[in-house]
């Protein structure tokens, strides 16, 4: 019972409340080395209402951002808590790659909807060739839905490398889902790995 | 005995898994989730416009709450699983269980209410913290609620099994006037206070998107208007939960035609009652886990 536990656990906590419209890209070094990734989070109309009552926002109520207003949704927004790795997930040669904190983060206000953005540093930079580089952007909660609307085409990238978004497939997520699942049921003890990476849009960033 | 209780667990359990394997779940939920955020942004765009003194979209914020709350509940949630259980095993009618649906969507938009009411306004608690309280506090008490009752599930299909093969016995032994127990000693939320018990498990945790309109509206000097948005946002859910209570006795009375007489009735409420319990409790765990 607790297995069903666990498992319907993970798939029935999917609820999500905040929705995220997220841009994404990649810094190269001169070296041809990936150093950071660029993430933008535009966040939805009623996301941003909360924020404003939470935050307690623009205060003098022109509905306009001020300069304290921009700090504290920054401080949220990027003074991440130790064990929060800002549902962002890079992937290189099917390991979890260590990313640093935010920096040069900045936010504004455009058409009602509030959106951070900033770069993420690769604890160390990395060679990139064919085989991909995945970036997904998930809650394993699902209280955050994220998709994936673009990839900025920086000006550093290697003329030779290709970043493009693979959209979420449903059926394709259902039944790798299945498949492990039915592997639980012969294991003795379950690991139940991540389900909220199988319902992500990813980004796939080749060189060469 | 054994042979009987297998025969109508394996029989709910092939039900069951034809009806997940036809349904598209994954496409369901997508497509939910797609219009949940359509609706929570007319809700952001009439709470500015309530803000900026346009009174009429008090009424387009009542009706996107309303839209809200039902494709909310389409995503997994903690009413259907009691409501969708509680229609299954118990022997209490479509009338009642509406009734019942109603009324804990009602309950669960005034603890909202009650909550922001109270501590948003009287103890100038920010939203925060109010979410805070209701994550960290209310909803583990809703599944703990929650887990209790499937107990309580368990314990009473237990129970009508172990009757049913003591009267058995006692039919062998005896010159078989023995009277079985009654249909009644199984059948859950018949009375008042299994009523009261599930629609409280479920009203004490508010939505947060409900918690929400509510900090947002008082902020924007329209906190009866919220009010009245969050009501709605009940009817929506409630109007979903309906659908899922009508179901389940759909089921259940599907399940009872294989029932040839009154003794079999007795066996699939009991095995229902297991059944349900178990799931509910499943779930409920599931839910309570990091």
């Amino acid at each position: 019972m607790m297995l069903s536990a666990v498992c319907l656990g993970g798939v029935t906590k999917a609820h999500p409340h905040v929705f995220v419209d997220a841009r994404t890209g990649f810094v190269f070094g001169s070296d041809r080395q990936l150093e950071a990734i660029k993430i933008s989070w535009l966040y939805d109309e009623f996301t941003t209402l909360v924020l404003f009552e939470t935050l307690e926002l623009d205060l003098d109520q022109d509905g306009q951002l001020n300069d304290s207003d921009r700090i504290k949704i920054l401080e949220g927004e990027t003074n991440w808590p130790q064990d929060y790795k800002g549902d962002i997930y890079l992937e290189v040669l099917g390991q979890d790659y260590p990313l640093g904190r935010p920096k040069t983060a900045a936010v504004k206000l455009d058409a009602n909807q509030i959106e951070v953005t900033f770069d993420l540093p690769l604890s160390k930079p990395t060679e990139v060739d064919s085989s991909p580089i995945l970036l997904r952007l998930y809650d394993p909660f699902f209280y955050f839905a994220y998709t994936i609307v673009s990839v900025e085409a920086s000006p550093d990238l290697p003329e030779d490398c290709e970043a493009q978004i693979v959209h979420f497939d449903p059926t394709a997520a259902e039944s790798v889902l299945q498949d492990k699942l039915a592997a639980l049921g012969r294991e003795d003890r379950p690991e139940i790995e991540n389900v909220g990476r199988l319902f992500s849009d990813e980004v796939q960033l080749t060189c060469g | 005995m054994w042979l009987k209780f297998s025969v109508i667990v394996l029989g709910m359990w092939a039900i069951g898994a034809a009806a997940w394997g036809i349904v598209p779940w994954f496409e369901i939920q997508r497509w939910a989730v797609g219009e949940q955020r359509t609706f929570q942004n007319v809700m952001a765009s009439a709470l500015r416009s309530i803000q900026a003194g346009n009174s009429q979209a008090a009424w387009t914020l009542c009706s996107a709450t309303a839209a809200y709350g039902f494709f909310h509940a389409l995503g997994p949630g903690h009413g259907k699983v009691l409501i969708g259980g509680a229609s299954l095993a118990s022997g209490a009618t479509l009338i009642r269980l509406s009734t019942i649906t109603f009324l804990s969507s009602l309950a669960q938009a005034a603890t909202a209410i009650i909550l922001v009411g109270g501590f948003y306004f009287i103890l100038q608690i920010g939203s925060a913290d109010l979410t805070d309280l209701t994550e960290t506090w209310l909803a583990p008490a809703s599944y703990l609620t929650i887990a209790a009752i499937g107990a309580v599930l368990i314990f009473r299909g237990a129970r009508s099994w172990h009757q049913m093969s003591q009267v058995k016995q006692a039919t062998h032994g005896c010159c078989g006037h023995a009277h079985g127990p009654s249909v009644n000693d199984v059948a859950t939320l018949t009375s008042t206070r299994d009523a009261v018990a599930l629609i409280a498990s479920i009203a004490v945790r508010p939505c947060t998107g409900a918690l929400f309109v509510l900090v947002i509206s008082a902020r924007f000097d329209a906190f009866a208007v919220g009010c009245l948005a969050v009501v709605t946002m009940g009817l929506g859910t409630a109007f979903f939960n309906q659908m899922v209570a009508t179901s389940g006795v759909a089921a259940r009375w599907l399940i009872g035609l294989g029932a040839r007489n009154h003794k079999g009735m007795q066996a699939i409420s009991a095995t229902l009652h297991l059944t349900v319990g178990f799931m509910i409790i499943a779930l409920s765990v599931g839910m309570l886990l990091p």
